[in-house]
């Protein structure tokens, strides 16, 4: 029944040990401890084992070993040797490439190759190898079946050299260090084995999917992503985790990861696509709804093992941002409607403004009827003349509504866009507010524009808001400083960084020096009637556009200088 | 004045400026418009125009100053002012540097007809003048 024990025993043990284990009787393999045994299969090889001894493989010979070789039974001190991997079931029938570690594959294949050849009674061979997961000095001890029905057999065992004690004990203590850390850690983690799908990837990349290919492929193939939801798997958690996810025990916590994705369906797309396009982090904001049943908004960041680590265990961090993402939320609304308010503000001193501008469409529109209307009451009506003034009411009339339209833009609250903007264009539009307080406070205005400029991303009436605040400002400045000859040179083109830019410079009193710093920040004002708002708006706005503003003194005026310069569209 | 009468319109929005020149047309009196004060300055010469229309804000030389310059070429010409400011100050000022009237855009066609005809005097009465083209 059992074959000849072989010479080298490299762990004590009960040698000799009759043992009867699935499905292989009569193995009994030189080394008596069934719980360090591997049987692994090597059937679907034997054409390449021929081709390996005959020596006209490739290459490539020691990979296609391992993945042709496949774990028949797995030893019961796996872990020792395996990272990651939980249950011995996740390694039955898979073969060797999926988990072998890398350290001693190359011994391992030769090893196989050696006594699957070997047709001797005796063919045992032991080799020691390099330090292995908790192995400090692992040895390998193979042999081959020698029962006839049983030749594709290759019986292994993997044992620790036993020096001293410390080998054992060393990483098992750092282990217990490393689970105490994870677990009483206050981010919350979780270990997540998702070692089905290298079988999946490796199907994928030989059907010739690459990575770019792959988000297409998954939107055709939706099932890959439903099996990825219940196949990967949490296999630890930690209390903070549990505690986010509303369990009360981490154990609640283990099972397929499918809930956190019940929202978020995408996610687990794109997590799929990054581990496969061998990224080692992903990150992202989910929803998800947790074991009791809340929606919390969660960042989710995943590592993913080094590329040739087959053992796909990834370690994820969840982060609950949902009241960071609600103060966000309150914060930007509440930006939205003070600077809503502002502009509101703004158009209420600019109100005579407006009337002025579409008082003059109006105007010219009863003048152009009454006209109209003598031309038709006379005896022989022009009519070619009637239809010259029709025109021009109709287009008198778009232009009021034109106004009328910018101004309900300017009074509307929205959340802030972003759209190309040609800031030339949004200067124009702003001196429509502006023009008829320009003169009738006799102003000199010049305005340079640059001839081509870049565009800008931004919001087009926020833009419009600062430039008509900025050269408000500049006229109010004129009125107090009372210059004979007040002037306003409002100009655009681009700053020495490619930014564009647009700067007000009046010949006004300027700003005091002491003042020059204060000028932006809130409620700071020198305007009896002044809420201190208008120019803290405008740095927000311009802040939230990704520019600069400042504000200076001209040199030979003595009158204040505001800019502001927002990046290009590249 | 043997020529027919010529209004001069100053006022720097060229709809309104044409609307005015467009209802005057229609009593075949003869109209010239001037986008800015300057430029109707230019063109200035005595017994050129019969009275001038002018709006009161406009950039650079504003129509009061326009009607003050005028007054200061030793001329008499009859002046409108059109204007959109409502205000009782303005309506004072005009007529203070001898504006004949202060009229507010929009204004009607029977009002602003019935001025200029005034500023005209009765030897343009309405009628008077047969039509030449």
């Amino acid at each position: 029944m059992g074959e000849a024990l072989p010479s080298v025993v490299p762990s004590g043990g009960s040698a000799g040990t009759v043992r009867e284990t699935i499905g292989v009787p009569g193995e009994t393999g030189p080394h008596p401890q069934e719980q360090a045994r591997w049987v692994f299969d090597v059937s679907r090889i034997r054409p390449l084992i021929d081709s390996i001894t005959r020596a006209d493989a490739n290459a490539h010979w020691v990979d296609a070993v391992l993945a042709g070789t496949l774990a028949a039974e797995v030893a019961q001190n796996f872990a020792d040797l395996i990272q990651g991997a939980t249950v011995p079931e996740q390694l039955l029938r898979q073969p060797l490439s999926a988990f072998w570690p890398v350290g001693s594959r190359d011994v391992l294949a030769e090893l196989i190759v050696a006594v699957a050849s070997d047709t001797a009674s005796s063919n045992t061979r032991v080799r020691r190898v390099a330090p292995e997961g908790r192995l400090q000095d692992p040895v390998l001890t193979i042999w081959r079946s020698l029962e006839p029905s049983r030749r594709d057999l290759v019986l292994l065992t993997v044992t620790d050299a036993p020096k001293d004690e410390r080998p054992t004990w060393y990483p098992r203590a750092s282990e217990t260090r490393y689970l105490n850390l994870i677990h009483h850690a206050q981010t919350a983690m979780l270990q997540v084995d998702a070692s089905c799908m290298s079988k999946i990837y490796d199907r994928l990349r030989s059907e010739g999917i690459g990575e770019l290919g792959l988000n297409q492929y998954l939107n055709e193939h939706p099932e890959l992503v439903d099996l990825a939801d219940g196949e990967v798997r949490i296999v630890e958690a930690n209390l903070s985790a549990a505690t986010l996810l509303g369990c009360a025990t981490p154990a609640e916590v283990i099972g397929p990861v499918a809930f956190m994705f019940t929202v978020s369906p995408d996610t687990q797309q794109r997590i799929i696509i990054a581990r496969f396009g061998g990224k080692r982090h992903y990150s992202e904001v989910v929803k998800l709804v947790t074991f009791d049943g809340r929606v919390r908004d969660v960042r989710l960041s995943i590592t993913f093992p080094a590329p040739r680590e087959d053992v796909d265990v990834h370690l994820a961090t969840l982060e609950d941002v949902t009241d960071r993402l609600r103060t966000e939320a309150q914060l930007r609304q509440l930006q939205t409607d003070i600077t809503h308010a502002a502009r509101i503000s703004t158009l209420g001193e600019l109100a005579t403004s407006i009337a002025h501008e579409v008082n003059q469409p109006l105007s010219a529109i009863v003048t152009n009827a009454e006209t109209s209307l003598r031309w038709l009451s006379r005896d022989d009506p022009n009519l070619a003349k009637v239809g010259q003034l029709t025109t021009r009411i109709a287009q008198s009339a778009r232009h009021a509504s034109d106004i009328v339209r910018r101004v309900r833009a300017m009074t509307t609250r929205h959340a802030p866009e972003r759209v190309p903007l040609d800031l030339n264009e949004i200067v124009d539009e702003a001196l429509l507010f502006l023009s008829y307080e320009i003169e009738a406070k006799s102003i000199d205005l010049s305005i340079r524009h640059a001839r081509v400029i870049p565009s800008v991303l931004g919001d087009r009436v926020q833009l419009q808001q600062v430039i008509v605040n900025l050269v408000l400002n500049a006229v109010q400045a004129l009125k107090l400083g009372g210059s004979r000859e007040p002037r306003i040179d409002l100009h655009t083109g681009l700053d020495a960084d490619g930014r564009v830019l647009f700067s007000v410079r009046d010949n006004g009193p300027g700003i005091p020096s002491e003042n020059l710093d204060l000028i932006f920040d809130s409620f700071f004002t020198t305007k009896d009637d002044g809420m201190g708002i208008g120019l803290a708006i405008c740095q927000s706005i311009i802040a939230a556009h990704g520019g600069t503003i400042t504000v200076s003194n001209d040199a030979e005026s003595g009158g204040a200088v505001f800019q502001f310069s927002i990046p290009a569209i590249a | 004045l043997s020529n027919p009468p010529v209004i001069a319109i100053v006022d720097d929005d060229e709809a309104v400026r044409e609307a005015l020149c467009d209802l005057l047309l229609v009593e075949n009196l003869s109209c010239r418009g001037f986008a800015s004060a300057g430029a109707f300055l230019r063109e200035y010469a005595p017994d050129r125009f019969n009275c001038l229309v002018t709006d009161i804000r406009m950039p650079g030389v504003d129509g009061f100053e326009l009607q003050q310059q005028v007054r200061a070429l030793g001329s008499t010409l009859p002046v409108i002012v059109i204007t959109s400011a409502t205000d009782e100050g303005t309506r004072a000022r005009a007529l203070k540097g001898g504006a004949i009237a202060c009229l507010t855009k929009p204004v009607a066609d029977e009002v602003f007809l019935g001025r200029i005809y005034q500023a005209l005097g009765k030897d343009f009465a309405p009628g008077s003048e047969p039509p030449r083209s």
